[in-house]
Formats: structure tokens, sequence, C-alpha cells
């Protein structure tokens, strides 16, 4: 089974895709074989500046509880979490989050038994297992294993409070197929689906997957952001706690972490969008239904 | 064309950068100097800042739009007219309204701010018309057709992108470009930006490249810079279609980033006359085992040779070289 890594270095780092390539075994993603952290930790990348953000053990050890703590329960259960408490642990700007290297550092060098523990399907009828899809190591942020997570906390993120980032990786369905879209990028919007799952409204995967689909659809010819208007962004909140990294205790284990104090999005534009929404899916729910009793 | 349900605006929506103001900390601030701003181009470059810890950019935005289409069809009420950044690295969107000027409303002008830590690399700026049609309000009845370019780090505003070619020693330089010890370049098309990697342990090449030497040296490094281009493009058309992003129903996705730009910079000379969409669905299709994958090399080949001017630059090298036979000869 793929282990811990033998050698864990004071400090994250970055490794590119070329690099990364010579590591990714089959071994690795059959689950058998883990890194050789050592010849790993000689190709990487340093990264800019001495910042106490960087420091390995302090993601490292949140993710050593997250593997105790689920050790017993399906592994999908522990990204509602983990996606807030690495999201508050790790306090990257959007422009450093966005550097894939940084995530593939992560899967590789920091934790490649957790994208094992995570990633690796369930046994087949056969007994036979299938194994971790390469892109959960080094992949779009909607599917690298740690990316997915801190995104999704992120776009899913009311301000400070992450509790609508739990409901959404809460549902697999809501994670993967919402965050790949654009829609997600307005947080009222983001908020409105969370919304929507919290009253009951969705419930099943298809049913998430399809109002996804409706309002990603409509938002073609509708502009979400001139209905549903969004406070001023105001970057000073990010930098402050960013800044504050240094002094901060390790984020709590029980009780839901803080993110950013950034302002909160406009309650008035999310209850408007959730009326709407439901049309939406109204509309897009008795069409699935005629064609699934025409099949 | 798209069809929409609803009636929009005919006329065209036209956006420009007029003014652009750094902030930084303990409230610094700059005015970007009109060098890093080109309306030709539709590019702004903001590594042209002459402080590098700036936070925010404010953009001045001014837009005309077709107000006597809106008033004499009178189809729209509520009309907005708003600025959007969004940048697809960073899942960033940011929208401002702008407002009517004097003048009967045809020029619309506003502020959008850009926060340089939600920013990786290039920003695009868009302006769009929105109004309540036949009762639906926010509908988009016009963009722009063009959106322009906000480069976070570019020092020239423009909106082609130029390689990046560094010089290296492949037999002391990093592990994996060892294998590549007697290759005189390799592309590398795996970071943010395709780089081309010199190998400086190939004798001679350097001094061709950069064209220091003879008249001859400077004929045949053009022409091996052009074929290096023609590389390149090959390598990263490669590597765009090989990573595309797939929906449900298997339309495949364009790349938010230069993969996107460098497909859809190809896709017309590989489709001559076909939709860019339609296009890399059909690129897919072959890549992926149905039709001929085989068939298509030659395409992507004249594509890529067209982008890196290959006919023009051997031309000239043809030209060259008959020229200096004659001066050995007189």
């Amino acid at each position: 089974m793929t282990s811990r890594p033998e050698h864990l270095p004071e400090r994250l780092a970055l490794i590119s895709d070329v690099q990364a390539a010579e590591y990714i075994s089959t071994g690795l993603l059959a689950g058998r074989e883990g890194i050789p952290s050592i010849a790993l930790n000689k190709v990487v990348e340093p990264l800019p500046d001495d910042d106490a953000r960087w420091q390995l053990h302090r993601v490292r050890d949140l993710l050593d509880d997250a593997l105790s703590k689920f050790r017993d329960e399906r592994p999908t259960a522990a990204d509602a979490w983990l996606a807030p408490r690495l999201h508050a642990t790790l306090r990257l700007t959007r422009r450093e989050a966005a550097e894939k290297r940084f995530w593939t550092y992560m899967a590789l060098g920091v934790a490649p038994d957790y994208v094992v523990w995570r990633h690796l399907s369930e046994p087949r009828a056969d007994g036979s297992r299938g194994g971790v899809a390469r892109d959960r190591f080094v992949g779009a942020h909607y599917k690298q294993t740690f990316a997915r997570l801190w995104w999704a906390a992120e776009l899913f993120r009311d301000g400070p409070d992450y509790r609508p980032a739990v409901v959404a990786c809460g549902n697999q369905d809501m994670l993967n197929s919402a965050l790949r879209l654009d829609i997600v990028d307005h947080r009222p919007t983001a908020l409105a689906l969370v919304g929507l799952m919290e009253k009951g409204s969705v419930r099943t995967g298809r049913e998430v997957n399809a109002l996804t689909r409706a309002v990603n659809a409509a938002a073609a010819t509708l502009m979400y952001d001139v209905i549903a208007p969004d406070t001023e962004p105001d970057g000073e909140p990010l930098r402050d706690w960013i800044a504050g990294a240094a002094s901060a205790l390790p984020v709590p284990r029980n009780t839901l972490p803080e993110g950013p104090e950034e302002e909160r999005v406009p309650a008035d534009a999310v209850h408007g969008l959730i009326a709407h929404f439901e049309e939406l899916f109204g509309d897009a729910a008795v069409r699935g239904r005629t064609s699934e009793e025409r099949d | 064309m798209r069809v929409y349900p609803y009636p929009r605006l005919s006329g065209a929506v036209t956006a420009r950068v007029t003014a652009v103001r750094l902030r930084g900390p303990g409230d610094t601030r700059e005015q970007l100097d009109s060098r890093g701003c080109s309306v030709v181009e539709q590019v702004v470059a903001l590594g042209l800042a002459e402080r590098d810890d700036w936070h925010t950019a404010r953009l001045s935005v001014a837009a005309t739009v077709p107000i006597r289409e809106i008033e004499s069809k009178g189809h729209w009420s509520d009309v907005e007219v708003v600025a959007v950044l969004t940048e697809g690295a960073t899942n960033a969107r940011t929208v401002a309204r702008l407002a009517p000027g004097p003048g009967g409303g045809r020029e619309w002008t506003g502020e959008i701010e850009l926060n340089r830590d939600d920013h990786l690399d290039r920003v695009s700026l868009a302006v769009h018309v929105v109004a309540t049609v036949g009762g639906t309000a926010g509908r988009v009845i016009a963009s722009t057709d063009q959106d322009w370019v906000i480069d976070v780090t570019a020092d020239a505003p423009l909106r082609e992108r130029r390689l990046d070619v560094s010089t290296v020693s492949f037999a002391r330089g990093a592990e994996w470009l060892r294998g590549f010890r007697e290759a005189p370049w390799i592309v590398d098309t795996s970071g943010r930006m395709p780089t081309v990697r010199l190998n400086s342990d190939f004798e001679g090449l350097v001094a061709l490249v950069e064209g220091t030497g003879s008249k001859v040296e400077r004929v045949v490094g053009e022409m091996v810079l052009a074929q290096m281009c023609a590389d390149v493009w090959t390598a990263v058309f490669h590597t765009a279609i090989g990573d595309l992003e797939i929906e449900d129903d298997g339309t495949p996705l364009f790349p938010p980033d230069w993969r996107g730009a460098v497909l859809r910079e190809m896709l017309p000379d590989i489709f001559p006359g076909r939709a860019a969409e339609d296009a890399l669905r059909e690129v897919h299709i072959r890549r992926t085992g149905e039709g001929s994958w085989a068939d298509l090399q030659p395409r992507i080949h004249y594509a890529a040779g067209r982008r890196a001017e290959v006919p023009g630059t051997l031309t000239a090298t043809v030209r060259g070289i008959e020229r200096l036979d004659q001066e050995t000869h007189a």
C-alpha cells in the first residue's frame, strides 16, 4: 500500500508535470507503491520567499488527522471535513492556488498515501480493484485531490463562513459537476445552489446534475450578476488573513475554522436566485421525467 | 451563428480602457504609463507599472452602445451596461456597472477594479448590454465582439504572446534535460506558458539563433528559428488537444489558458471554413480513434508552418543565398 513519505522536508515546494510524470508509476496508481521521497525532493523547485504558510508539517498534520478520523468510513465523507480546514491551513491567494505545480507537489511530496486512500476505487465484484485516476495527482482544479477541495472551499464559502462549502462538499455530484462550471464564480449563484440542497429541493445526484445543467444553460443568455448583484470585492481582508498565518494556531479539528473576514454575500441576492433556480429546475425536472417515461 | 429566443441588438458594442490607476500599500498610487495600454491591440500590460507592489488596478472603461436602435425598436427596458473581468485559471469574476454619459446614452463609462491576488496571467475584459426582454430581467442583448486582454505581468501591450526562449546546458541542467543532451532544442509545454530550451552544449547554436555571426549565419539562423517555431506550434497543438475537458454529452471545451488560444488560432488552418467549436469537436473525434488521426497530420504541420512563417522565411533564405552566391562570384 502507498505509504506516508519517509522523507518529509520542512517546506512545501513546486513540481512540474514533466518531473512529476517520472514518479507517477502504474504501481503508485494501483496503490501498491510509494514515492521515493528523497529522489523526488531533489528535483522540486522551491517556493518563493520564506513564508510561514509553506511549512509542510502544518498541512501534513491535518491530513494525518483526516486519515485517522475517517479510517473506518467511506473516504468520500472526509471531503466535507477536510475542504474548509485545508483552505484555512494554507491561506492561499487565488493566484497562488492557480499554480498547478503546488498541488502536484502536495499529492506526490506531501501525501501520496492520502490521494490513494481517498481515490482508489472500490473493489469490483470479482475482487479486482481499479486504480487511482492519474488526474487525482496531476490534474485540473476540479479533479486533483487537494486542488478540488481548496477550490470548493474558496468558491462556496460565504466570506469567513465555511458552512455552505461543507454542504457543497457533502454531495459528490455538487462537488464534481458545479466546480467545473463558470457559474459558481459568481458567489450568489454558488450559495443559491447550496441553498437548494439545504432546502431539500434537490436531493439525489441526478437532481443535482439536472439543476447545475439547467442553471448553466440559462447563464448563456441571462446575467445573474445583474439579477442578483454581489458586493464589491475587497482584497484587504484576505491580505490581513495571510499576514496572520505565521501566528495562527493549527485549525480547529472539531469546530469549523473561520475564513478571511470578507464581506458576506447579500442574502436577498441569494434568496432571489433560489426562487429563480427552483423554477428553472422545475422545468428541467419535468422534461427529465417525460424523457424517462419515453425510454 | 447562435440563435436566441429573444430580440438582441444588431448594432455593435465597443469598449476601450481609457486609464489605469494602480494602488499599493500605504495608499500609494500610480497612473499606468500610456504605453502600457494599446487601443489597437486592445491590451493592457500591467507589467509596465513602476512599482511592483501594487494591490489593485482600477480600469476606466468607456463603452459605445447603439442607443438609437434601443430607443427605436423598443423591445428592451431597464437597460444596463456592465463590464466583466474574468480569468479561467483563477475562477475569478468581477462585475461593474457603467453609467450613461451626457449626450443621450451612446457612451457609457465607469471603473472596474482588478484585484491582483485574484489573477495570474491574462484577464479578459468584456462589456455586455443587459435588459429586460418580454418580462424576463437580466437578458444579455449584446456583448463586445472582442474582449480586451489585461495582462498582469507583460511589459508590452501585445495580444500575440512572445515565445519564451531560454538557453541552458542540457548536460548539466535539470535531471530530465539530460536525456535530451544531443538535441539542439526542446519544447517544454508543461508550464503556464510553452517555452523553448536551447541547448548551450550544442556548439554554435546559440550564436546562430541570436544572429550575431556572418551574413550566411544570419540567413541560416532565421531558418532555424522558423523551424523551431514550427516545432513549438506543433508541440503546443498536441499538448492542447491531448488535455481537453469533455462535457457529459461528449462536447470538448476550449481550455481557458494559452492552450485554448493556440487551438483557436490553428483550427481555421486545419479545418478551413468551419466554426471553431465544430473544428475542435472534429479534431477530438479523430484523435480519440473515430475517423482518421493520421490524415490530419499534414494539416497540423501546415498550420504550424504557417504560424511560424516557414514559407516566407524559406523564400527569404533562398533569395539570401542566391545573393550571397552572386556576391562571391562577382
